[in-house]
């Protein structure tokens, strides 16, 4: 699994949404630094969202009978409705507080791409291993 | 051309929803998914049960317009997962097509995303990378382009005052997001997915129950003597209880509201346990073999007893309520007991069934839930604040002024034309002019995306109220 891959990609993916939705609102140049820097804490955040809530289904579940794929397919459902709920409550009850929303809204996005991204690792890898015997060949 | 279909329908859903309360857009919406789901599956709209789930997903959109409640969205809501779900599979259990319906409509895309097809992968895959090139190309320049914008305002004014003049604002950007939003759901229901091994696990469940290979007669019998022992006393504490109720009710003073209440509320949570205990102590001894069991008649009739005897207690508790309800006027809470009692009398009845006809646990919950499922339409067909305000201004003997005034604005009209035969203060009629004229105030100011039903019929009295 390659963790540190996902990670800067789902932090990245996050940062857009969050600021997107943002931006949408109220939109201000000088907003730009500190746009730069919330990567920090955005790819804090995403560490422990990943690593505490997605990684362990993969590390807990993986073993030679039981495909990421099948993990994905498994328990993706459950984890999503659950994770869906919760965002909406946070924004109903943040009563749709502008940050508090875009926070929701990219975690849960940023999420779900990071599932598909865990799962889709050993496709890449076949998908880029059959390219390459078929420039072999 | 399909996916033409899709930016249709997300724009749509913009122009309904963005920055509008709920109204008639729901009704619109409902009637826009059906089509874009008959376009994307045609073949699945020939099953019954798709065409059953369409019909009640229908007449929820047109009770929205109609009876404009949250009880009447939540329907809708409901009956849009379960179309969407029976779209995905038809002949699965309501409960799984909810659950089919809430995930294809939450997370439809990431599912297809990771689901498809390997060879299809491979040839689009260098696709894929040009698209990731195209972003690069786009996006990184835009954010150096940013970035050095920022670094260059505050080294030049001239350069500052002419960036400062570039105005976004034609662009609302909230909207595209809305709309994109809109894409995703259509996208999402487009191809509805389903949710695995538990729809494959449903589809492999029957409703039969079936002898087991370790039939063993001697077991059985030590069994249904527990059974009907324990049946049989508790039978005999229930039709004890039952007296005792009917006693303990020509003794109620209707005219003592807390009284009404005690009885009301105690025999309610009487029946929970009661009804929960039941069903869980036949389900318990019917579970297996007993059923196959041929000296079972006298534990079924026991049975069958208890069951009828629940039912008595579910009539007395009725009839409580009822007479709770003639004297002090209907409310949410007792208009729910009056629904709690009829679901209770309904898995009554299903646990019979599943007795009589020797069904599992899967029919019960099967059964219990498309009953629900039926009955939350047929409730968010009634305006319930109308039915309230009416009975108990008309019917009941004695009504709680202040409840009625802080329902919903859905009764302000029928207040404000039976207040003045009311016996009640100038205060509570001012409270309740103040109510109608806030209602019509909000009522005129609303897009023909909220109108309801309530609004186009009262179109005449707005002139009045600006007067």
């Amino acid at each position: 699994m390659n963790v540190p891959r996902n990670l800067a990609k789902s932090s990245l993916l996050a940062s857009i949404i969050f600021w997107t939705i943002i931006g949408s609102k109220e939109f201000d140049l000088d907003l730009i630094p500190i746009v730069m820097l919330s990567y920090i804490p955005i790819f804090l955040c995403v560490i422990i969202v990943v690593v505490g809530s997605i990684c362990p289904f993969y590390w807990s579940a993986k073993n030679d009978i039981f495909t990421k794929a099948q993990i994905f397919k498994t328990c993706f459902p459950y984890y999503t409705c659950i994770a869906f709920g919760l965002c909406c409550y946070g924004i109903f009850a943040s009563d749709c507080d502008l940050y508090f929303s875009a926070f929701c809204i990219s975690a849960y996005i940023t999420t779900n791409q990071s599932w598909v991204w865990f799962a889709k690792e050993d496709k890449i890898t076949s998908i880029l291993t059959a390219l390459n015997n078929q420039e072999d060949n | 051309m399909k996916n033409l279909i899709i930016i249709i329908a997300s724009f749509l859903f913009s122009i309904l929803f963005y920055d509008r309360a709920i109204g008639l857009n729901l009704s619109i919406f409902s009637l826009v998914t059906i089509v874009f789901l008959v376009i994307y599956n045609p073949d699945t709209f020939k099953n019954k049960t798709i065409l059953l789930q369409t019909f009640a997903y229908v007449l929820s959109a047109i009770f929205v317009f109609i009876n404009h409640s949250s009880l009447a969205i939540i329907a809708n809501c409901a009956a849009f997962f379960t179309l969407v779900g029976a779209v995905s599979q038809s002949s699965t259990s309501i409960y799984v097509q909810w659950f089919n319906g809430i995930y294809t409509s939450i997370a439809g895309f990431f599912h297809r995303n990771f689901d498809v097809n390997d060879e299809a992968k491979r040839v689009d895959f260098k696709k894929y990378i040009d698209y990731l090139h195209m972003a690069k190309l786009i996006g990184i320049p835009l954010v150096f382009i940013t970035l050095f914008i920022l670094l260059y305002k505050n080294g030049n004014p001239i350069f500052n005052d002419l960036v400062s003049k570039i105005d976004f604002n034609f662009i609302n950007i909230q909207w595209f997001l809305f709309t994109i939003l809109g894409y995703y759901l259509y996208s999402n229901i487009s191809k509805p997915v389903q949710v695995e091994p538990a729809t494959s696990i449903d589809l492999k469940t029957g409703n039969e129950l079936y002898q087991s290979n370790d039939f063993s007669e001697e077991k059985l019998k030590k069994e249904k003597q527990l059974g009907t022992t324990l049946l049989g006393f508790l039978n005999l504490l229930l039709v004890f209880y039952i007296v005792t109720d009917l006693l303990s009710m020509s003794s109620i003073k209707t005219t003592v509201a807390s009284e009404l209440s005690n009885h009301v509320h105690g025999g309610i949570n009487t029946l929970i346990a009661s009804i929960i205990i039941a069903i869980g102590i036949i389900l318990y001894f019917f579970r297996g073999d007993l059923n196959f069991y041929t000296k079972n008649k006298t534990l079924k009739n026991i049975t069958f007893s208890w069951i009828a005897l629940n039912i008595v207690l579910i009539i007395l508790i009725a009839f409580k309520n009822q007479i709770y309800i003639t004297s002090f006027g209907l409310t949410y809470k007792r208009i729910g007991v009056h629904i709690y009692i009829l679901l209770t009398l309904i898995g009554l009845i299903t646990t019979i069934l599943k007795v009589i006809k020797i069904k599992n646990l899967t029919f019960l919950f099967r059964r219990n839930t498309q009953v629900t499922f039926v009955v939350l339409i047929i409730c968010s067909m009634i305006n319930w604040d109308s039915h309230i305000t009416k009975y108990n201004l008309t019917k009941a003997k004695a009504f709680d002024i202040d409840y009625l005034i802080n329902l919903s604005n859905r009764n302000a009209i029928m207040l404000n034309e039976l207040k003045e035969d009311l016996t009640i203060s100038q205060e509570n009629k001012n409270r309740i002019s103040t109510k109608y004229r806030s209602h019509m105030k909000d009522l005129s100011q609303r897009n023909w995306q909220e109108w309801n039903y309530e609004l186009i019929a009262n179109l005449d009295k707005f002139d009045k109220t600006k007067n």
